[in-house]
């Protein structure tokens, strides 16, 4: 007559640290400040540089030529980030791209050094961010351009940091296929508790993973009230959310061995889709 | 004047690249048999492993252990394992690296080494390597020679690591089974 013998525990209190939900709540919470941390990041570097480049303007006795030539090196850069090509100043990284490149460091460079001198006059010209009919607060496009660069970084650390370290019992993979299986299994349930829902690939060096329920943006809401306007609107808010996966994706892969460029993008919240191309693919 | 039992000589960590990140050498103890590792020897006794392993490669699908790469003469031995990002970490066993602790580990010299007998060394290398990547302070891309274009010091410069890779190193002996 004894009592069957209980297989489960209770669950852990809310306020136990090693509640597994804690530290799911903390990642997701942690991933959705990075967005606007890297907007945060951006715009104030940008601001230093105008201030700077003000500062510079303004000097006594400086060199018109070299104000010029200035303010043209600035411009092309400006250009360079807009358009998200690395043209002949090698230096600017592409939006999401292979090769991350130490772009952002020369911004941050140059805007420390005029952090101290223009810090008084911001009066510049900074490209601030505008306001949407509906209200919402949206980026200049510069601003889009480096945050979705920084983010992309951030991802890409990140990446190869959990690949690293979670595939250490796994078996090798030796095609770039088993790298994105691995992507699509373990790594997806690691970060986003769940797995990829479609995997589709021309066997010519082109994948496009779909996630009908992604977790970051599994929680967006919509408003539906101001119509087909409404949802274009979450959505170009909700593509800044998707950089970061897709570093990390990129990260991972890297982390294995295979170079790639990715593209996020998301036609209806909560669906995000991932189009990966290795290097040399044909599309 | 006791029998010798084997003991590790040299751990290579060495990126994906063949880049090499860390050489750690280990000195044979023991009375009157002493001496020193000579750096450029292990060198070149490394580079050459690198060969092996990728002559190895596709036939090898499977794990990640290479097992005795080489064996250089009746004393030195060259044991590989490949990690999934591609780091390679090999050890070379000095079978008369240290004196016997026991008549039974002075055995072990004349009857050699099996693969499974590294198997806690190479796992530990790699819990150790793993937890240098947690480190904030380590950016990968830093060691790798195609991406910063050959500027700068590519060795692993961790304190940490450097000194778990020498406690593996001593403390490793035929028979260990966690370290």
């Amino acid at each position: 007559m004894s009592r069957p013998t209980q297989t489960q525990q209770p669950p852990p209190p809310d306020d136990d640290p090693l509640n597994p939900k804690a530290a799911a709540s903390a990642l997701d919470f942690l991933l959705m400040e990075l967005v606007p941390l890297a907007q945060r990041l951006t715009e104030q570097l940008l601001a230093r540089e105008q201030a700077l480049l003000e500062e510079y303007r303004r000097s006594r006795g400086f060199d018109w030529r070299a104000a010029k030539t200035v303010g043209v090196g600035y411009q092309k850069e400006q250009q360079g980030v807009r358009d998200g090509s690395g043209d002949g100043n090698g230096e600017q990284g592409v939006v999401v791209s292979a090769d991350g490149s130490a772009a952002v460091v020369a911004t941050g460079g140059r805007g420390g050094g005029g952090g101290g001198g223009g810090g008084g006059d911001v009066g510049a010209v900074v490209e601030g961010s505008g306001i949407t009919s509906l209200g919402f607060p949206v980026m200049s496009e510069q601003t889009r351009e480096s945050v979705f660069w920084r983010l992309d970084g951030m991802g890409y650390r990140v990446g190869q940091g959990l690949v690293e370290r979670f595939s250490v019992n796994k078996p090798r993979p030796t095609t770039p296929l088993d790298a994105i299986k691995f992507v699509c299994k373990h790594l997806w349930i690691l970060v986003f508790r769940k797995q990829i829902d479609n995997l589709k690939t021309n066997h010519r060096g082109v994948f496009v993973l779909t996630d009908n329920r992604f977790q970051p943006l599994s929680r967006m809401s919509v408003d539906r009230r101001t119509g087909i306007k409404g949802a274009e609107e979450a959505l170009a808010r909700a593509q800044t959310f998707l950089y970061f996966p897709g570093g990390v994706i990129r990260g991972a892969l890297a982390g294995l061995g295979v170079e790639v460029t990715v593209e996020a993008s998301s036609t209806e919240i909560p669906t995000a889709t991932f189009q990966i191309k290795t290097k040399g693919a044909k599309p | 004047m006791g029998s010798r039992s084997p003991s590790i000589a040299a751990i290579g960590v060495i990126g994906r690249h063949n880049n090499p990140l860390h050489i750690a050498l280990f000195p044979a103890t023991g009375e009157g048999h002493e001496q020193q590792r000579d750096k450029l020897e292990y060198s070149f006794m490394l580079n050459s492993s690198l060969d092996i392993f990728e002559a190895r490669m596709p036939s090898k699908t499977v794990g990640h252990d290479f097992g005795l790469l080489h064996a250089l003469d009746e004393r030195l031995a060259l044991y590989g394992w490949l990690t999934n990002s591609g780091v390679k970490l090999v050890i070379a066993v000095d079978m008369e690296g240290r004196t016997a602790p026991t008549p039974e580990a002075g055995k072990t010299a004349i009857l050699g080494l099996r693969n499974s007998d590294l198997a806690p060394a190479f796992q530990a290398l790699q819990t150790a390597y793993i937890r240098l990547l947690r480190n904030p302070f380590y950016i990968p891309d830093e060691h790798n020679p195609q991406a910063t274009k050959g500027s700068g010091l590519l060795a692993i410069t961790s304190t940490r690591f450097l000194n778990e890779v020498d406690r593996i190193g001593k403390a490793w002996h035929p028979g260990v089974t966690v370290i």
